[in-house]
């Protein structure tokens, strides 16, 4: 069953004999029960099996199975039947209608998956009649006055604030005079898995009255009405669950959900809104101008005597509008989209993008029903046609949003133009987004922000850049990624309490609002906070967003929960990094009018400053020094603004943003990222190149001067300090000026040199012959370290493959590199005499070193220039892999490409400008990328156009069994993956993803816990309890002790001293006992065992022994490394000598190793 | 467990090694403190008739199973009261080839990390292979009188010793360019002697000399000139000039969108599977 996967290493674990399919990506949440070490060793021998079985046909559903896709092979006698009419028809519909055939086939069978089956309707029609029968029987009650409600039965609390209490006017029940379901049920576009069904109770005329607009009557009146309801539709035992909850988050209109009892439970939610008679108030009075809510009687006080007008109360009429409407609303929308199957298609699908966005729910979302009447509008004004397509809706429904502003120019369904309707600046006066319905008097889009809006314009214009785009997987990226804000925004904050909003309200005089809104102060505030914060925050927000308040459900026998129980307030930040880099808010000249603005706006931190073109301006000066407090600033200007303008103390502000920057502080680092120090590293580095550069003495001149080694890219997860040896903690070897450690001191710092590659002018004078070439190679190295000591002062030491050199504290390594060298490493000699050129390990490593990793050094060096959060996305994303005892699992390179890929491939988001958020979308990248039949494309400098892209991913379906496991094409490197040739292997990489998966989640409820974090470093600590023996290190040597994941508050003095004082001693350079302790271990029981360890300040080595190797073998000379022969049931066979082994691992790491914990229980012999 | 398994060893280990047909198994350790220890799997080096071996015959011990910590110098001592030793070497797998090593250059070819290996030991006289072969007793391979140093006091010796003498390097690289300039020339003498006279069969080979030699003939050359040439025919080509030609180009686009579409329908399938169209 188990074949070789060429090109890595054959190394697989066994479950036992069982075989499960075990698909690399999907980790469905029910996988997760298996402990991490049976997942490792759930491994996916279904795909390496591809490589046995070429030129046989494979069916597909075997292709299912394996979870693996395979070259079609189709006979030509397939390929070049005649085509039916049939086939035409559907060729060209897919042309014409769809993007392409995969689109329309993925459109398909979304719908299929979204859409209710046939059986389950006819369930919930049966429910539904027998709601129906039953809200009819309910009994009516007598008359009483409004605020007596003493008839309430003791089981059912009136769900709504009454505040004020006292109102005027009768209530009695009478049954509905009619129930009519009303919404997306009725159009056949709902979607699941929420069904709701929507059913409409208009209230006899008889309980209503004339004026009961007015001062909340009528809402006190439904609420009642429910009530009664509610009680009586409890005692019922076809009803699972009666629970009130606010409609659409309006917290005056309650609505009673009904569920059914038993196993269908959570099959459909019936949502029972009671509503006026058509025709019941006159529209004119509830027009966006008009009074319902009078001070009087809201404010206990009464009305000012200066005769200043009642403020208009534009959402409280609309309120009662929309359930005047909800039957008219229906008719339209059932006579626009009945007919038209694309219609609805296109109706259900946007709902799934925008659920996927989460812009669907709570007050204010921009709902289904919005939607579906976005698209008759689009009908009516014959933008879309009714014989479109749900793909062709979505693209049309995307553009209009992507290029329409509601907030500015409103759009109406009303096709008259009767001269008493208000007009549209009205609207626009009351409300911040306007769409208009067909009576011209309702605002759709009356408790949608305008941030909201914004928002989903934003996401409107990134879909359609992916549309036009052509990517292969748009459709996965449009609709079935999902967006969660803590995922989609750099920077989040929380405000909690929200009972620190009311404050916000009175600071901010917004009682009329208050009254509008009938107290609820969330909703009330939320409009002014976000244009207040906008406006502060302009140069270095793209976009603000706020999360909208959840909508509650609760018992009947409870009261309505309050607006300060719900969760906090989060708003959501996008950055733009080129506003970023500023310290400096800039006013008008300080007598101008606009000065007094600005003054106003920022209070006391606004101050005068003159400038060095002799302005004397307004400004505001922020404090941040390095690259992470700059991240930062808005962080304190959303503390300043909240402050000063609302009284929201800081402790009310939970803002999300530079939590995971710890992980990648270095040492003395408490305010910056490190990007400070990979600059400074970087700036020595081109000194030194200039060096090179101008030195005269060599043969030949140096042509070029390349770095390759992560620092020089900004990728190195702690970046190198400048090192001044203590010579006492230090041998000296005098001859070679160079420094050696002690034995009897800890072991002295890490010093990685910096690898460079110093290109020369070409020659002819090299010799042809690649051991010849080495020696020319030597000689040069030679010359360098003697001319660099010579012209410049600098202590270098030279040895046959590089020199290292010592410049202001920093060690480079220049490698010396000849160009042709791998050609010549490459040259055979065919029989016939010709030279044919055949790759060979040695001249494959040699151009990956000297060709292919300078280039990708500088694309990323190029890339991290365009986007400053590239360096900590990637160090963090090392940082976690690291840390998870999988490092040396993965190049470098790949992981740094991985991060890369964010960044220039970010769809659905937006390229990531926090180190926060592009962590949380590497580990979503890792744990969801089908690693299996998709290569990573890392399209570095828009290099690869789109045909070369398919190009290549069909040519990788080809050749997917001669790939790696993990695939990464660059437009340096488009067929055969350098980075990932040696690792990860099958496991690793299914162990990572499977880290990945689980890590997301945490973090992100750690993220969006608005009350803080907890323990950040959660899910950077490694499970343990997986591995079979322990290793446990003495922290005496490791040098790296002080960068784990948990960093020790003290450890041992590591020889050097903290100011610069130049040193004529090379220090000690690239030892580190873990890693040779590791070599050593690989080396001698690489086939036995595999060996975890985190190289930033690791203490244990994690041992997990290869079940394979533990099975008994027959002898073979070649094999008996670390084995023992036995005799088993009269065979001699051999068997790991796992107790000398044991043994072994101490004495082969003396002095290193504490204690070596074998957990036995969990291996037999 | 663990416990009584060993007991049973220890049992085992008094009575007889278990070892493979044809070796016998002497246990070594590292030092008096271990208690468990690796096998050494002994025999005479044999190599089949007719073929040579670089080491003596009758008088070489083949040695499998060598831990890593055990050097030359130690396998030497271990085995000196068999017999004077003459050479042991350690190879990281059984050699068989018959070609004689290169000395190889400490500059140029740094020592690999050792594994796992087996040792060729050659006795002076014969009798060493057998007094050998009859060991039972275990090996220490770290003494007193001898330690061996291992971990940190192993690593710290290396990197002293990798810091290499610039001076040695330079006159090793010398000496090499000095021997290389020397072969190239004789090369050149030899092809110059050459010129011009006639092979058994009378070919004269003509060379054209000088700083820039004749395009060497490699194979990537050939088949750029063979793809010019395609390209050339293919320039000719008339497309879509007969019926039949515009009949079959119909075709092939419509083979290709069914092929597309078989692509579509597996990765569907797929999908499906893997649930990827549950959208939440």
């Amino acid at each position: 069953m188990v074949s070789d996967y060429s090109g890595t290493s054959p190394m697989v674990l066994e479950l036992g004999g069982v075989l499960r399919s075990c698909p690399l990506i999907d980790l469905s949440p029910g996988a997760f029960h298996f402990r991490p070490r049976e997942k490792l060793r759930l491994v996916m021998e279904t795909i390496l099996e591809g490589t046995g079985q070429e030129g046989k046909k494979v069916s597909s559903k075997k292709c299912v199975l394996e979870g693996l896709l395979q070259p079609v092979k189709l006979s030509p006698a397939e390929l070049y039947k005649e085509p039916t009419n049939e086939e035409l028809n559907r060729l060209r519909e897919t042309e014409s209608l769809f993007h392409s055939s995969l689109l329309r086939l993925q459109v398909e069978e979304l719908l299929k998956e979204v859409r209710l089956s046939e059986k389950k309707k006819e369930r919930i029609d049966t429910f539904l009649q027998e709601v129906n029968k039953r809200i009819l029987r309910v009994p009516s009650t007598p008359e009483t006055e409004l605020t007596d409600q003493a008839w309430l039965p003791a089981g059912v609390r009136v769900p709504l604030h009454q505040v004020p209490f006292t109102v005027k006017g009768c209530f009695h029940f009478l049954p509905p005079v009619r129930v009519t379901i009303v919404g997306s049920y009725l159009l056949d576009t709902c979607i699941r898995p929420d069904i709701n069904v929507d059913m409409a109770l208009i209230m006899p005329r008889e309980i209503l009255q004339d004026k009961d607009a007015l001062n909340h009557r009528y809402f006190r009146k439904r609420a009642l009405f429910l009530a009664h309801l509610a009680h009586h539709l409890a005692q019922d035992p076809l009803f699972g669950s009666v629970r009130f909850s606010y409609n659409n988050g309006c917290h005056l209109k309650p609505s009673l959900l009904l569920r059914p009892h038993g196993k269908d439970e959570r099959l459909v939610t019936v949502r029972l809104h009671p509503c006026p008679p058509p025709d019941f108030f006159r529209p004119c009075r509830l027009l966006p101008t008009k009074n319902n809510v009078r001070s009087a009687w809201y404010r206990g006080q009464n009305p000012p005597g200066d005769g200043s007008p009642e403020p208009p109360t534009p959402h409280y009429n609309t309120w009662i509008l929309q359930d005047m409407a909800l039957e008219s609303h229906v008719q339209l929308l059932s006579a626009m989209l009945g007919s038209a199957s694309g219609l609805k298609d296109g109706v259900a699908l946007l709902k799934v993008w925008l659920r996927q966005r989460e812009l669907d729910k709570g007050l204010g979302g921009f709902s289904g029903f919005l939607v579906s009447m976005l698209v008759t509008f689009l009908v009516s004004t014959r933008k879309i046609h009714t014989t479109m397509s749900g793909y062709q809706v979505l693209r049309s429904v995307l553009q209009f949003l992507a290029t329409t502003d509601l907030t500015v120019n409103g759009i109406s369904l009303c096709l008259s133009s009767d001269p008493s309707l208000p007009a549209l600046a009205d609207f626009h006066q009351a409300f911040s987004v306007v769409f208009l319905d067909s009576s011209g008097r309702l605002n759709l889009c009356a408790d949608v922000t305008a941030s909201t809006y914004h928002q989903v314009q934003h996401e409107a214009r990134l879909s359609m850049v992916l549309l036009d785009s052509k990517a292969d997987d748009g459709f996965q990226l449009l609709l079935m990624t999902p967006k969660p804000m803590i995922r989609a925004f750099d920077h989040i904050l929380h405000l909690r309490p929200l009972s620190c909003l009311q404050a916000a309200c009175h600071r901010l005089k917004l009682w009329p609002e208050l009254q509008d809104h009938g107290g609820d102060y969330v909703s009330a505030a939320l409009g002014p906070l976000t244009t207040l914060l906008e406006q502060g925050l302009e140069s270095r927000v793209h976009l603000l967003a706020h999360s909208r308040p959840s909508v509650p459900e609760w018992e009947i026998s409870q009261d309505p929960p309050k607006h300060r129980h719900s969760r906090a307030v989060t708003l959501g930040l996008l950055l733009r990094p080129e506003g970023l880099t500023s310290v400096l808010e800039m006013g008008p000249e300080a007598d101008q009018p606009k000065a007094a603005d600005f003054r106003q706006f920022w209070g006391y931190r606004s101050e005068l400053r003159r400038f060095q073109d002799g302005a004397i301006r307004e400004a505001v000066v922020w404090e941040a020094g390095s690259m992470a407090q700059k991240r930062l600033i808005p962080q304190q200007v959303v503390t300043h603004l909240l402050a000063l303008h609302a009284d929201i103390p800081d402790t009310c502000i939970h803002y999300v943003g530079g939590f995971l920057d710890a992980l990648i502080q270095g040492l003395k680092e408490t305010s910056s990222t490190g990007e400070e120090a990979l600059a400074a590293a970087v700036r020595c580095y081109d000194d030194l190149s200039h060096l090179l550069w101008g030195l005269e003495g060599l043969p030949l001149t140096v042509s070029a001067v390349q770095g390759v080694h992560p620092v020089l890219r900004y990728t190195e997860v702690f970046p190198p300090t400048p090192i001044w040896p203590a010579y006492s903690s230090y041998e000296r070897l005098r001859e070679q000026a160079s420094l050696v450690p002690r034995p009897n001191k800890p072991c002295p710092a890490y010093v990685e040199p910096m690898t460079v590659v110093c290109h020369l002018e070409g020659s002819g004078q090299w010799p042809q012959d690649a051991e010849a070439v080495q020696r020319v190679r030597a000689a040069f190295q030679l010359r360098l370290a003697e001319i660099l000591t010579q012209q410049h002062g600098l202590q270098c030491r030279a040895t046959a493959t590089h020199t290292d050199v010592l410049k202001d504290g920093f060690v480079f390594r220049v490698r010396v590199a000849y160009q042709r060298e791998p050609q010549i490493l490459r040259e055979m000699w065919t029989p016939e005499g010709m030279i044919s050129l055949r790759d060979t390990t040695a001249s494959l490593r040699l151009e990956r070193d000297t060709k292919q990793l300078p280039l990708l050094t500088s694309a990323l060096h190029g890339l991290q220039k365009q986007h400053p959060a590239f360096s900590g996305v990637a160090r963090l994303a090392k940082r976690w892999v690291r840390a998870q005892l999988l490092g040396e699992g993965f190049s470098d390179e790949s992981l740094d490409l991985v991060a890369a890929a964010l960044f220039l491939h970010p769809e659905p988001f937006s390229p990531p400008s926090s180190p926060q958020v592009g962590f949380l979308r590497f580990l979503y990248l890792v744990s969801t990328f089908d690693w299996k039949n998709n290569p990573l494309v890392v399209n570095l400098n828009d290099d690869l156009t789109a045909e070369e892209q398919v190009e290549i991913r069909s040519g990788f379906l080809a050749a997917r069994a001669q790939l790696p496991v993990m695939v990464i094409i660059t437009p340096q490197d488009r067929k055969s993956s350098v980075w990932t040739q040696d690792g990860p292997t099958a496991q690793i990489l299914q162990q990572l993803v499977v880290l990945a998966a689980e890590a997301l989640p945490i973090l992100e409820k750690q993220l969006m816990d608005p009350w803080g974090p907890g323990d950040i470093r959660t899910v950077f600590r490694p499970p343990l309890d997986m591995y079979d023996v322990l290793i446990r290190l003495c922290p005496r040597h490791i040098p790296r002790h002080r960068q784990a994941v948990d960093s020790p508050a003290a450890s041992f003095c590591r020889g050097l001293f903290s100011e610069p004082r130049p040193s004529p001693l090379m220090p000690v350079l690239g030892y580190d006992p873990p890693q040779l302790y590791l070599a050593q271990l690989r080396e001698a029981f690489g086939d036995l065992a595999l060996f975890f360890y985190d190289q930033h300040g690791g203490e244990v080595i994690g041992v997990l022994w290869k079940p394979t190797s533990f099975q008994p073998q027959p002898f073979k000379a070649s094999n008996t490394k670390g084995r023992m022969v036995v005799a088993q049931g009269g065979e001699l066979v051999m068997v790991p000598n796992v107790e000398a082994i044991l043994e072994d691992f101490a004495v082969l790491g003396k002095g290193l190793v504490q204690s070596v914990e074998a957990r036995s229980e969990r291996w037999t012999v | 467990m663990v416990a009584r398994r060993r007991k049973r060893e220890a049992k085992e280990a008094e009575e007889r090694l278990p070892s493979p047909p044809g070796y016998s198994a002497i246990p070594i350790k590292f030092s008096e403190k271990q208690q468990a220890s690796h096998y050494l799997y002994v025999r005479e080096h044999r190599v089949r008739e007719g073929t040579k071996s670089p080491w003596p015959h009758k008088r070489t011990l083949f040695v499998l199973n060598v831990p890593p910590y055990c050097t030359e110098e130690c396998l030497s001592r271990l085995f000196s009261p068999c017999g004077s030793v003459q050479s042991v070497e350690l190879q990281e797998r059984p050699d068989l080839t018959e070609s004689p090593k290169e000395p190889t250059s400490k500059f140029f070819h740094p020592k690999p990390v050792p594994g796992f290996q087996v040792a060729y030991v050659v006795f002076r006289k014969p009798s060493g292979v057998s007094a050998a072969l009859a060991l039972k007793d275990p090996l220490l391979v770290s003494t007193e009188s001898h330690p061996v140093k291992t971990g940190v006091h192993k690593w710290i010796s290396e990197y002293a010793d990798s810091v290499l003498d610039p001076e040695a390097l330079r006159a090793e690289v010398d000496t090499f360019m000095e021997a290389y300039d020397k072969k190239t020339a004789e090369e050149e003498a030899k092809a110059k002697e050459e010129e011009g006279v006639p092979d058994e069969e009378g070919w004269v080979k003509v060379t054209r000399r000088g700083r820039r030699s004749a395009l060497p003939w490699t194979e990537a050359a050939s088949l750029r000139v063979l793809e010019r040439e395609k390209q050339k025919r293919a320039r000719k080509e008339l497309l879509n000039f007969y019926a039949w030609q515009h009949r079959e180009t119909k075709m092939e686009h419509l083979a290709q969108l069914r092929k597309k579409f078989e692509e579509d329908k597996q990765r569907i399938e797929l999908m499906r599977a893997q649930r990827k169209f549950r959208p939440y």
